[in-house]
């Protein structure tokens, strides 16, 4: 649409205000659905707030990993870039259920006991760590991709290392990253359904429940599919507003 | 003419791995001097322009740019950096930022100019190369020389006492050249120091104070532009000019 690529800030504002719209409506809305939905529309609006939280900490987490981990395998230091290899290596390489149950049934263990780690922490912390592993890739081939002479111009005007990287590099990759970064947010919403193994209720652990009492599935994972699809649109319209916003002075 | 040394170089030496390209330069480059580097590709010329700002490292020798030795110190480095603008051969504007915020970035950053200052000044400085109507645009909606004149504005915003210029304007079309030229030609009368490699032999001749010719990495020649083009000491340098002249 023309409008959505000539007002990327308005069309991210409206996605992200959609998207809180939505959650705050959406109790009310499945209400009026008949048996075996109604009934259970708060539990369904509840899934769906714990899915978006999920989704919220872990992407914004692991962007934040991604952008240290990417830095660190770009590192002239040895021991670091050996660090970021291995985990993007052991995160990349293994299941993320697994990794789910791994840290729920470990990090307690390795916690004191005054600390307790909530099951929705322990799924937001596995997330973060393993999208943050796929957005180390992306971080890195975006910062590649900057020129060296942007890096040379910052620096001779004299500007510091660190001014360079945010002030030019790390906007400059991000574009680049984006496209990638947003895939990964796609799969993340998704991926949060895997927080239902270790009890987390999110959504399709809610959807799980209402089937098991009701043994209807199709209206139950109907809705589900629906409420996942419509965060998904949420975060994709977000990405790709923010896409068309950093492209500026890309193209003319 | 007021003759304070502003860059002294003592037997300053590069290796990019088995290729020696630059052998033991010493030269002192005075304030208010306009200097045209010359020489064939390869000849060193530009890497001995990127060691005065440290872009590269010299392997040996010294390098003192204001009273301020340039080596591994960082501090001296900053200090260097802010005193030496440098304008590049393929113009390196931040392609994220619009041409004002080009122009103000360093001196809000560096310099720690409020916003308000750092963009009137910028204006201001885009004014001077003719291109204050532009200051909204991104530099891929600009030409080569107008992305050029940007460049010099950006370099021109830190209030530097020294100007680089890398082949400022062998990346650009034939007619854009003179665009720049003229900016230069009217900085080079503002007593800027200015040190400039180019293949412009026109500009060399007109608006150099002095002229440095370079090959395989030593200077073959440092004399004026005048004396230069007239009698060429040595047999390279009569070679290098025939082969530019038939161009």
């Amino acid at each position: 649409m023309n409008w959505v690529k000539q007002n990327p800030g308005w069309t991210m504002l409206g996605s992200m205000v959609g998207l809180v719209l939505f959650l705050w409506g959406l109790g009310s809305l499945i209400a009026l659905a008949p048996e075996p939905i109604g009934p259970a529309a708060k539990e369904f609006a509840d899934g769906a707030r714990v899915t978006v939280w999920l989704t919220l900490i872990a992407g914004l987490a692991g962007i934040v990993i991604g952008v240290v981990a990417g830095l660190g395998k770009l590192s002239s230091f040895l021991p670091l870039r050996w660090l970021c290899d291995f985990y993007v290596w052991l995160i990349r390489g293994t299941p993320l259920l697994l990794q789910i149950l791994f840290v729920w049934l470990v990090l307690p263990d390795v916690l004191p006991d005054s600390v307790k780690p909530s099951d929705f922490a322990c799924a937001a912390i596995a997330l973060a760590v393993n999208i943050g592993a796929y957005n180390t890739e992306c971080v890195r081939g975006g910062i590649l991709a900057v020129p060296h002479g942007q890096v040379e111009a910052a620096r001779a005007l004299g500007l510091s290392p660190l001014q360079t990287f945010m002030d030019i590099v790390l906007p400059q990759s991000m574009r680049v990253a984006l496209p990638a970064l947003a895939n990964n947010l796609a799969s993340l919403v998704k991926d949060t359904s895997l927080a239902y193994a270790i009890s987390v209720s999110e959504l399709t652990m809610i959807g799980s429940r209402v089937q098991a009492s009701s043994y209807k599935p199709i209206p139950v994972f109907l809705t589900t599919a629906i409420i996942y699809l419509t965060l998904t649109t949420a975060f994709t319209t977000l990405t790709s507003a923010l896409e068309t916003k950093l492209d500026a002075g890309r193209k003319r | 003419m007021n003759l304070k040394p502003i860059i002294e170089t003592r037997n300053v030496d590069k290796h990019f791995g088995a290729f020696h390209a630059l052998k033991g330069v010493t030269a002192t480059f005075y304030e208010g001097q306009v200097t045209a580097i010359i020489g064939p590709s390869g000849s060193g010329k530009s890497t001995y322009l990127r060691t005065l700002n440290r872009l590269e490292a010299h392997d040996a020798g010294s390098i003192t740019v204001d009273g301020i030795e340039l080596n591994d110190d960082l501090k001296h480095l900053d200090a260097i950096r802010r005193e030496v603008g440098m304008v590049f051969q393929s113009f390196n504007l931040f392609s994220h930022l619009t041409i004002l915020k080009n122009v103000a970035l360093a001196p809000m950053r560096v310099r720690k100019m409020s916003k308000a200052d750092a963009e009137a000044k910028a204006l201001a400085l885009l004014e001077r190369v003719g291109l204050k109507d532009q200051a909204h645009k991104y530099p891929v909606q600009l030409s080569g020389g107008q992305q050029q004149r940007v460049a010099i504005a950006r370099a021109l915003a830190m209030d530097p006492k020294v100007l680089l210029f890398d082949e400022p304007t062998s990346a650009l079309d034939p007619e854009m050249v003179n665009e720049v030229l003229v900016v230069m030609r009217e900085l080079a009368h503002t007593g800027i120091t200015m040190l400039v490699v180019t293949h412009e032999m026109g500009f060399a001749r007109e608006v150099a104070d002095r002229l440095i010719f370079f090959d395989h990495g030593v200077i073959l020649e440092d004399t004026t532009p005048a004396e230069f083009f007239a009698n060429p000491a040595h047999e390279r340098a009569k070679t290098f000019l025939s082969q530019v002249r038939s161009n």
